[in-house]
């Protein structure tokens, strides 16, 4: 059941008021009946994995939390009397006991993925007659398996408790509106909001509304739109070079984002009509100045899961610390530092690579983040002694333009890795980016790419649109803190109703007017539902 | 132990204003790659353990949370 189907809309509708009619003590059972029945009727042969995944994870999340407790109620008793080495080999073996339970959920939860989504293709390509062919990936995988790691990897931490029951456990995994493409939630984030239930609120009703109305505007009018372009491009990339695959890259950008996060925004906005606030996934990715900020601004989730169970641990391990030390005398001692920050940029992105998938394009697509970021940190102090010699005033605006600019840059090329239908389709497009098209003029290449002069003027208004949006919501961010959606949400409600059903009724409009609907209006299936 | 931890943090991020900032992590002022920075010089300077399960937002941000989290793992 696709996010941007009829048939979702008039789930989701219904849900809302299944929700809202029966008392607030058994609202979370309305969520965890329609997630499931969500998950049942979206991908049915695939579900028993779900169900798996949450028993395994929920077992040991229990058995993880009863050696905190008994380590807690230990230390109470004892701690007195106990010498700092003794606290320490005490915590150390309560670890050890720990990371048995750890290392099954993970080992079970990942190896399913691994089988399913990636080993598949691996014993695919190596032709040795293996079919997976029947069983079918199943939905959501990568972010209910990644979301169910945080979970295990917190409780060991002992930063949250483990859930007591199986089935709000069941909820947190698999709760609608998120299975299909996240956000990567965390259980102190998002558990407690499912299960206590949420009173009636307009505003809340108002709120999500609006988003998933906005979602649809992304995906349907920028997105579905902006996707014939590129589809012809990526498509056929042997047919382009120059001008034409540079704008498809471009476009690329648009798509992804618009695609994404109003996947995104569709999610949050059904989840707000009952009172939960999901985590926000993005956060004006395109106005960073390093290609850091960019990962902290782009599915801000899954980056987060990377950097805090990939990109700490390795970067704060001992052996990479000690490694670092050694290699200090060799590399000098800023470089020899930066070796265990270096190991784990690596870590990370290709982490971050491979969620997508299999194929050695995601990993490059990994790399190439990685290695910008890498090359950053080592050359920063030779950046700094050319902006001196240049007289740049790192703090001056035209700078911060051009870090924009730089950055944007930078991701927009990066993109051409995980879009390419291979890594060596990416080479080629990339290098065919250097030669002319076919000398005829830009406008006459630009119309031959599947879109009209109306579609590239709804394309134009509806990016402006979206901008404006956006530069309203960083000044926000800038003034008083947080995400800045904050601020716009309470500018839409401080506005007359008159005028805010105005501009209800013309996004409305726009998203069935302009939106892109194909054979039987069945809109382009989302790009991360894929992964 | 205060004006130790002060000196650090200037020297690892010298555009933070640390006597006033009280959402160093909430407010994406703090990257990641400056944390693990800041825990680094931590431990090497004041002889402890910092450890990844100490990385949540209320130990680092701000320099009397960061202080207290030091005076903690010493104990």
């Amino acid at each position: 059941m696709a996010f941007t189907s009829l048939n979702f809309l008039l789930f989701a509708l219904l849900t809302v008021i299944v929700y809202y009619a029966i008392p607030v003590k058994g609202r979370w059972l309305v969520l965890l009946f329609a997630s499931y029945a969500f998950y049942l009727l979206s991908s049915p042969k695939t579900f028993i994995f779900v169900l798996f995944t949450t028993a395994v994870t929920f077992f040991c999340g229990r058995s993880i939390g009863m050696c905190n407790s008994e380590h807690k109620a230990f230390m109470a008793e004892n701690k007195a009397s106990m010498s700092r080495d003794e606290k320490k080999a005490a915590k150390a073996a309560n670890q050890k006991r720990k990371k048995k339970y750890v290392a099954i959920a993970l080992i079970l939860d990942f190896g399913i993925l691994a089988v399913l989504k990636y080993f598949r293709y691996y014993l695919e390509a190596l032709g040795l007659g293996f079919d997976l062919g029947g069983i079918l990936i199943p939905l959501g995988i990568s972010f209910y398996t990644f979301q169910s790691a945080a979970y295990i990897i917190d409780i060991y931490r002992d930063k949250i408790s483990p859930d007591t029951n199986i089935a709000r456990f069941a909820l947190f995994t698999a709760f609608f509106p998120q299975i299909i493409q996240g956000p990567i939630s965390r259980h102190d984030q998002l558990a407690h909001q499912l299960y206590e239930g949420h009173e009636f609120d307009y505003r809340n009703l108002t709120h999500g509304a609006q988003l998933v109305l906005w979602g649809f505007f992304k995906k349907l009018v920028i997105a579905d739109r902006v996707a014939i372009l590129c589809d012809q491009v990526f498509d056929n990339y042997g047919d382009y070079s120059g001008e034409a695959v540079f704008v498809a890259l471009l476009f690329y950008t648009i798509q992804i984002y618009a695609d994404f996060s109003g996947g995104i925004d569709i999610a949050r906005g059904v989840a707000r009509c009952m009172g939960i606030d999901m985590t926000n996934n993005f956060m004006r990715p395109y106005f960073s100045d390093s290609l850091s900020s960019f990962w902290n601004r782009w599915h801000i989730s899954l980056s987060h899961w990377c950097r805090d169970y990939i990109f700490y641990p390795v970067a704060m391990s001992k052996f990479f610390g000690k490694l670092g030390k050694n290699l200090r005398g060799v590399l000098g001692d800023r470089v020899g530092k930066l070796v265990p920050v270096i190991i784990a940029q690596y870590a990370t992105f290709i982490t971050i690579g491979i969620w997508h998938g299999a194929e050695f394009k995601y990993i490059a697509y990994g790399l190439y983040n990685g290695t910008v970021i890498v090359l950053g940190l080592l050359l920063e102090p030779y950046f700094r002694k050319i902006m001196e010699k240049l007289h740049i005033n790192a703090s001056s605006r035209w700078w911060k333009g051009f870090q924009y600019v730089r950055t944007f840059f930078i991701v927009v090329f990066g993109k051409i890795f995980p879009k390419a239908a291979s890594f060596g389709a990416a080479l080629t497009m990339f290098a065919s980016m250097f030669r002319l098209h076919n000398g005829e003029p830009f406008a006459e290449t630009l119309l031959s790419l599947g879109l009209n002069e109306t579609d590239f003027l709804i394309i134009l208004v509806s990016c402006i649109v979206w901008l404006v949006i956006s530069l309203v919501e960083e000044r926000d961010m800038r003034m008083n803190g947080g995400d800045g959606t904050v601020g716009f949400r309470q500018a839409m409600d401080r506005m007359p109703l008159l005028v805010r059903w105005i501009l209800i009724l013309l996004m409305l409009t726009a998203v069935m007017a302009l939106g892109v609907y194909g054979p039987g209006y069945d809109a382009g299936a989302f790009i991360y539902r894929g992964f | 132990m205060r004006e130790q931890v002060l000196e650090i943090l200037t020297e690892i991020r010298g555009d933070i204003d640390f006597e006033n900032e009280k959402k160093l992590i909430d407010d994406n002022i703090l990257a990641s790659l400056d944390i693990v920075a800041i825990v680094g010089e931590f431990n090497e300077e004041f002889d402890v353990e910092i450890s990844v399960e100490d990385l949540i937002p209320e130990n680092f941000n701000s320099v009397d949370a960061m202080v207290e989290l030091i005076t903690n793992a010493q104990e």
